[in-house]
């Protein structure tokens, strides 16, 4: 029987974020394992290759990592194949597959940029997704990702005024360098977390609505780090587990994308404003 | 008590401009100059200067800095150059310069120069503090902050932070500070300047706390390269007695340069249930490749639950390495202070978080040991 090599790309999500400790690893290890759930090929890619927590969270050990595909790639050339480099993640029959952060700090500080979209170039051929989790900044190999991904989810929580801040200027950042607007999805995290600061004030000050909210749940969150499952693949439901499936759900109802571009009136008068001034 | 100046300068042009200068000046009598060092060591002590003008270009300064404290034991050496060079200047400090200026200056920048360097006190000597976080969120910035307040509010000494996070600085908010120079500028200057100049890219925020402060929108190529960064540091070097200095997390040009330059960096991660020991201990290892580390090298927990001894000694055995500080999580004082650009600790002087960053600034100072003895 042919196995026929997909003619079609697989779709590039990528989780970036401009605050720190938004979620990221959290909603994409949950992202990758609804949608190997619902039946289709996934890939989650760890990027944030210093201080990765995807093999943390789902205790995986993995044999090799993107350092690995960097010698690879450097011996071997255009033969090298990526996907043999992966370390399958397996739970109550969902399946995916992980490509690990390296394993050394100093293998981390040495991975060249260009490797790295190859491998996910490579990657799009063979999966139908490709989830990337990164890091907090405008690094060279963030910025080629951004370039490079279908859909990038740009991550937020609510926070202290220096973490908002940060979203703001990042947002007006991803702005400047002119992505189309509907690759751009922001999500907030922990939406009712006690904190000073009201959902309204920060969609007024980024001047547009959070395309999806996922609630705080400190404690299912903790729990789930803890076992190392992802929360959607819990037999246990809750609200956070809830909230991330519906999440996906809208990511793969593209046909029902109900992406309104809310122009929300700049700020104006509000509090957080003269931080901006 | 105004500044007897003795010039020595080998040029004739120069000599006569700076002499003009000097003389022009409120508060500046020149006593004597001369163009020969030999006639300066030899025939200036009858007029007793407590101030010379030390032309060290083309000079072996420390031999020369040597000689002029050997016959006038009293006085200040301010050296002078015609640029800023970052490897003499730590060489002419410790040789008993006080400091350096860039010639030919005006009767400002010598009145300024004077000013910060009689500020120093007679310890010349700056202690660099770096501080490194794996990730984001480590708490490392309301830290330094308070930190650097503390300091300053013990010794009286001037303290500098210099936020190096060139994409998203937050010291200007917690601050709340709409900085005019930041970090960027300096960089961009800095092969013009010299400590004093330096100094007014800093923005003061309160009783002997200076800022220079972080970008203020993300720099996506390098606008600020590590050799003109490390410049910024060693130049800050001579302005005060604490440097504190932010850097963005991970390992990255800009983090490892100001490590390099610290005489103590302290690793900083907030305890959030997730992997922070274990990235704590990934950082370690490579620190570990100094060969001083032991004594170079710090951890510090944030937002430790209970905050106790107990949990201090717990982070220990699971980190294999001394907690230096723990810091409690007062999540409502921080953020209530972070949002009005006031300080935790002032907001709040005699909570636990305030306590805690008090009781790490004493042992900055040195003073842990000695406050049982110390009458003040």
């Amino acid at each position: 029987m042919l196995e026929l090599e997909k003619e079609v790309n697989g779709v590039v999500i990528t989780f970036f974020s401009t605050a720190s400790a938004v979620g990221k690893t959290l909603i994409s290890c949950n992202m990758a394992s609804e949608l190997a759930r619902q039946g289709k090929s996934v890939c989650l890619v760890d990027y944030d290759l210093q201080f990765g927590d995807v093999c943390n969270y789902l205790q995986l050990l993995p044999k090799n990592t993107i350092a690995d595909v960097q010698r690879g790639f450097t011996l071997q050339g255009d033969t090298c194949h990526v996907e043999e480099y992966l370390t399958p993640y397996e739970y109550r029959g969902v399946l995916f597959y992980v490509m690990a952060a390296p394993r050394k700090l100093e293998e981390a500080y040495n991975i060249k940029t260009d490797y790295a979209i190859k491998a996910i170039r490579q990657l799009q051929l063979k999966f139908d997704y490709v989830i990337v989790d990164t890091t907090s900044m405008f690094s060279v190999l963030n910025l080629d990702l951004l370039d490079l991904s279908t859909i990038v989810t740009f991550l937020g929580i609510v926070d202290f005024i220096p973490t908002i801040k940060n979203m703001k200027i990042g947002r007006n950042t991803l702005n400047e360098l002119n992505y189309d607007r509907q690759k751009l999805w922001l999500v907030l995290n922990r939406s009712n977390a006690k904190t000073r600061i009201s959902i309204d004030d920060v969609e007024k000050l980024l001047g547009e609505k959070f395309y999806h909210i996922l609630p705080n749940d400190f404690r299912a969150a903790s729990q789930s780090i803890k076992d190392g499952i992802p929360l959607v693949l819990k037999q246990e439901h809750t609200e956070l587990g809830e909230a991330l499936r519906d999440l996906v759900l809208r990511y793969t109802n593209q046909g029902q994308m109900d992406f309104e571009e809310d122009h929300v009136e700049d700020v104006g008068t509000s509090w957080l404003s003269r931080i901006f001034s | 008590m105004g500044n007897r100046v003795m010039l020595v300068e080998r040029d004739r042009l120069m000599l006569e401009k700076l002499t003009q200068v000097v003389q022009g000046t409120n508060g500046f009598e020149l006593v004597a100059r001369y163009q020969s060092v030999s006639d300066a060591l030899g025939q200036g002590t009858i007029f007793n200067p407590n101030l010379i003008l030390l032309d060290i270009e083309a000079q072996n300064s420390v031999a020369l800095i040597a000689d002029f404290l050997k016959v006038y034991p009293k006085a200040a050496i301010l050296c002078m150059g015609e640029k800023w060079k970052a490897e003499s200047a730590s060489h002419i400090v410790q040789a008993g310069a006080r400091g350096y200026i860039i010639k030919p200056f005006t009767g400002l920048e010598l009145q300024e120069a004077v000013d910060t360097f009689v500020k120093l006190g007679t310890e010349a000597g700056c202690e660099t503090l770096v501080f490194f976080s794996p990730k984001g969120k480590s708490g490392k910035t309301t830290l330094i902050a308070n930190l650097a307040t503390a300091l300053a509010r013990k010794t009286h000494e001037q303290v500098g932070i210099i936020d190096a996070d060139l994409q998203f600085g937050d010291m200007s908010v917690f601050f709340n500070l709409a900085p005019k120079t930041t970090i960027v500028e300096a960089a961009r200057d800095a092969k013009f300047l010299s400590p004093v100049t330096l100094h007014s890219y800093f923005m003061p925020v309160m009783q002997n706390v200076s800022v220079l402060c972080g970008t203020a929108t993300p720099n996506l190529i390098d606008k600020v390269s590590i050799r003109r960064l490390e410049n910024i540091i060693s130049m800050s070097r001579s302005l005060f007695r604490y440097l504190l200095i932010d850097v963005p997390p991970g390992f990255n040009p800009t983090s490892i340069a100001a490590a390099e330059q610290s005489n103590t960096t302290f690793l900083v991660s907030m305890i959030n249930d997730a992997y922070e020991i274990d990235h704590m201990k990934r950082a370690l290892e490579i620190f570990k490749d100094w060969e001083d580390y032991q004594e170079r090298v710090k951890a510090i927990f944030t937002r430790v639950e209970p905050c106790n001894s107990q949990s201090q000694q717990e982070l220990a055995r699971q980190l294999g390495y001394p907690v230096t500080a723990i810091i409690p999580n007062e999540y409502g004082i921080v953020s209530d202070a972070a949002d009005n650009g006031k300080m935790a600790t002032d907001i709040r002087p005699d909570s636990p978080l305030a306590q805690s960053v008090d009781r790490l600034a004493d042992e900055i100072t040195g003073r842990g040991h000695r406050i049982r003895w110390s009458a003040s």
